[in-house]
């Protein structure tokens, strides 16, 4: 027995070691260089400088000089609205679809497609709707009397159009979970409440929408990380602009280490960035392991 | 407290009728069991009723008022589904309490309302906990106790013992006796369980196929059965039955000839193919010079205690007998078995209708 167990242990290793190697070279070794980087001045432009340690001074860079800080708000201010539009119209339409209704199989197929086209040709898509004159939405708007809008060429519109071209490809998410989710409920209680005759409203209220919580909280915090690195639309849309309205972290460390060339100054925003990260996952596993059925 | 009445109320799923124009009165504070075998729509009819499926034709009235078109929750009625339909996120006190939120009622008449009929239950000791943390019969008097504080007119019942074990359905069947002689309230109660049936019904209603076979009281559906198809299901276990003819004041059967009972005279033509029918206990071991008996090979004997059952042979005929345990024949015993003239049913073979009325 002894014997078989020891060989077994050594033979686990050697499955394991392809799996270890890909995981050190795509992931540990590159986030390793990142912390080392992330300590040392490093001029893109001037490879044959010497990277010399720095101490903190990147950190401070990055923690003290606004652009960070202004970053971060962006990123968290194109999370709230899409996150909670997205949720909005997300429940709305799974409640629509997974009604017994003719059509609703194939609206919801259809409904889907956003979410399968790559962000970058959503980011073209939209650009030639947004277009100031040429663009088809201002076309439309100007039927109903609004417009013309500079979608993207206005500091006070472009994060809307950023947040509409998401919003657009991500609802179907949060649609398809939740209607998965609603269709796993079992139907007796909703009969049961149809009889003591309870309102639609009470019952989504104080029925479904617990039942979904668990699902809803994990879509969302699923949402909240892509919301998190969001990167190509942006790119697409606006490049982090006018100004820098629409500059998200991604957009930020981007900038300083392939447009500045400050590869430290890059490692560690993305440090900083990795560990607001980390705290967003621990604190929504804690709200997990509490009983989502309680409150 | 409420009558409902059906008439020829009919139950369509596309093209496909399930039931088929049926007609039934339950009293006010009358306690009415469905029964039948599984299929028979038993089910289909209670959710006509509660509102939850459309007739599709005929007329129901709650009361005095036709409710086809009336919504579940106007028709007065409270439904205990068979897998309970409990709230599973929510405790036992507010599954109870959401029953009463269309009432609009004080937060301190809910309270009294709950707690009166959670003691009522035996619940108090349960009201913090969710469905997940309940006992199959713990969770059955919460969904009773759910129906009952919105003290309806009419109580719905759709198989509330099914998933219970079989000592707890006895205690249950008792609890729900007492609270119907104590509320008061009409009941319909669908079951596919004729000890149910039996134990708790003011009126019994078999169902076959979507068609009422026969309505009546415990002891009528058992002593006097419509028909064979009730004859054989109630009554366990079931009813014998014999093909045989008449000839000559007498019932013959292959292997067996028995005469007409009296009160069959002058209701059956010569030559009439009929069945006979005869429950277990109407047989009885004999002399072989008795009258109406005939020799019997004993197969098989299921020893029950009091009494005990023999699977009999006669002729070709398979025969159970319901026999005093002690002194019972050892299996592979050649005996005689006497057919009481008072047990025996007769039927219409073509038809399946009882001869006796
Ligand atoms: N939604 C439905 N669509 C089509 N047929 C149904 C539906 N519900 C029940 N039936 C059919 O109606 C018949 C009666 O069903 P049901 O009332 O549930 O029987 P029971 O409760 O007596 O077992 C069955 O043959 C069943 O297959
Ligand atoms: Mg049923």
């Amino acid at each position: 027995m002894a014997y078989i167990r020891k060989r077994n242990r050594s033979i686990f290793l050697i499955f394991l070691l392809p799996a270890i190697l890909v995981l050190f070279l795509t992931t540990i070794y590159p986030m390793l260089y990142a912390g080392y980087l992330s300590f040392r001045s490093y001029d893109l432009a001037k490879p044959f400088v010497p990277r010399v340690f720095v101490g903190l001074s990147n950190y401070q860079n990055v923690l003290t000089t606004g652009d960070f800080l202004h970053a971060l708000k962006i990123t968290f201010q194109l999370m709230a609205i899409t996150l909670s539009i997205q949720l909005f119209i997300g429940v709305g339409l799974a409640l629509l679809v997974t009604q017994r209704l003719p059509g609703m199989s194939i609206a919801r197929t259809l409904l889907l497609i956003p979410m399968m086209i790559s962000p970058v040709i959503v980011g073209l898509v939209w650009l030639f709707l947004y277009f100031p004159e040429l663009g088809y939405l201002n076309y439309f708007l100007s039927y109903i009397g609004i417009g013309p809008i500079s979608w993207i060429t206005s500091p006070d519109w472009a994060l809307w159009a950023i947040a509409i071209a998401d919003i657009w490809q991500w609802t179907p998410f949060i649609m398809m979970g939740t209607a998965a989710a609603l269709t796993s409920l079992s139907p007796e209680p909703y009969e049961a409440a149809k009889i003591d005759g309870n309102t639609r409203w009470q019952v989504f209220r104080y029925v479904t929408l617990p039942q979904l919580k668990p699902v809803l909280v994990s879509l969302l915090f699923l949402r909240a990380i892509d919301a998190f690195k969001i990167y190509d639309i942006i790119f697409v849309l606006t490049k982090g602009g006018p100004g820098d309205s629409t500059e998200v972290l991604s957009l930020y460390i981007y900038r300083q280490s392939f447009t500045f060339w400050q590869m430290g100054v890059g490692a560690a925003a993305s440090f900083v960035s990795l560990i607001i990260i980390v705290v967003l996952i621990t604190f929504f596993f804690k709200s997990l392991n509490r009983d989502p059925m309680q409150s | 407290m409420s009558e409902i009445t059906l008439r020829n109320v009919i139950k369509r799923y596309g093209a496909v009728e399930v039931v088929h124009g049926i007609d039934l009165d339950v009293e006010e504070g009358e306690f009415v069991v469905l029964l039948g075998p599984s299929g028979c729509g038993k089910t289909t009819t209670l959710r006509m009723v509660a509102g939850l499926e459309d007739v599709s034709d005929g007329n129901l009235s709650i009361g005095e008022t036709r409710v086809n078109e009336v919504a579940p929750k106007d028709r007065g009625v409270a439904m205990v589904f068979q897998n309970y339909a409990l709230y599973p996120h929510m405790t036992v006190r507010q599954n109870m309490e959401f029953a009463l939120k269309p009432l609009g009622l004080s937060a301190k008449e809910v309270a009294r309302r709950v707690d009166e009929i959670a003691n009522m239950l035996g619940l108090s000791e349960l009201m913090a906990r969710r469905p997940a943390q309940l006992s199959g019969g713990q969770r059955q008097r919460v969904a009773m106790g759910r129906a009952m504080v919105r003290t309806p007119d009419v109580f719905l019942f759709d198989e509330p013992l099914s998933n219970l074990d079989a000592k707890l359905r006895t205690q249950v069947r008792l609890e729900i006796a007492k609270l119907h002689n104590r509320l008061g309230t009409t009941v319909l109660y669908v079951t596919h369980d004729q000890v149910e049936a039996m134990t708790l019904a003011d009126k019994i209603v078999i169902m076959r196929d979507g068609h009422i076979e026969q309505v009546g009281t415990p002891e009528q559906v058992y002593s006097q059965p419509d028909n064979m198809f009730v004859a054989t299901f109630i009554g366990s276990p079931p009813m014998n039955m014999i093909p045989a003819q008449v000839r000559e004041r007498e019932l013959q059967a292959n292997g067996l000839a028995l005469k007409v009972p009296p009160r069959f005279e002058g209701r059956l033509a010569e030559g009439q193919s009929v069945t006979i029918g005869i429950r277990p206990n109407g047989l009885s071991l004999a002399g072989a010079e008795m009258p109406n008996a005939a020799p019997a090979r004993v197969e098989v004997t299921e020893y029950l205690g009091n009494e005990a059952l023999l699977d009999l042979r006669v002729g070709p005929h398979e025969l159970i007998a319901e026999v005093p345990a002690l002194g019972r024949p050892a299996p592979g015993t050649e005996i005689s078995v006497q057919f009481d003239p008072d047990a025996i049913h007769l039927f219409d073979t073509e038809t399946g209708a009882s001869l006796s009325r």
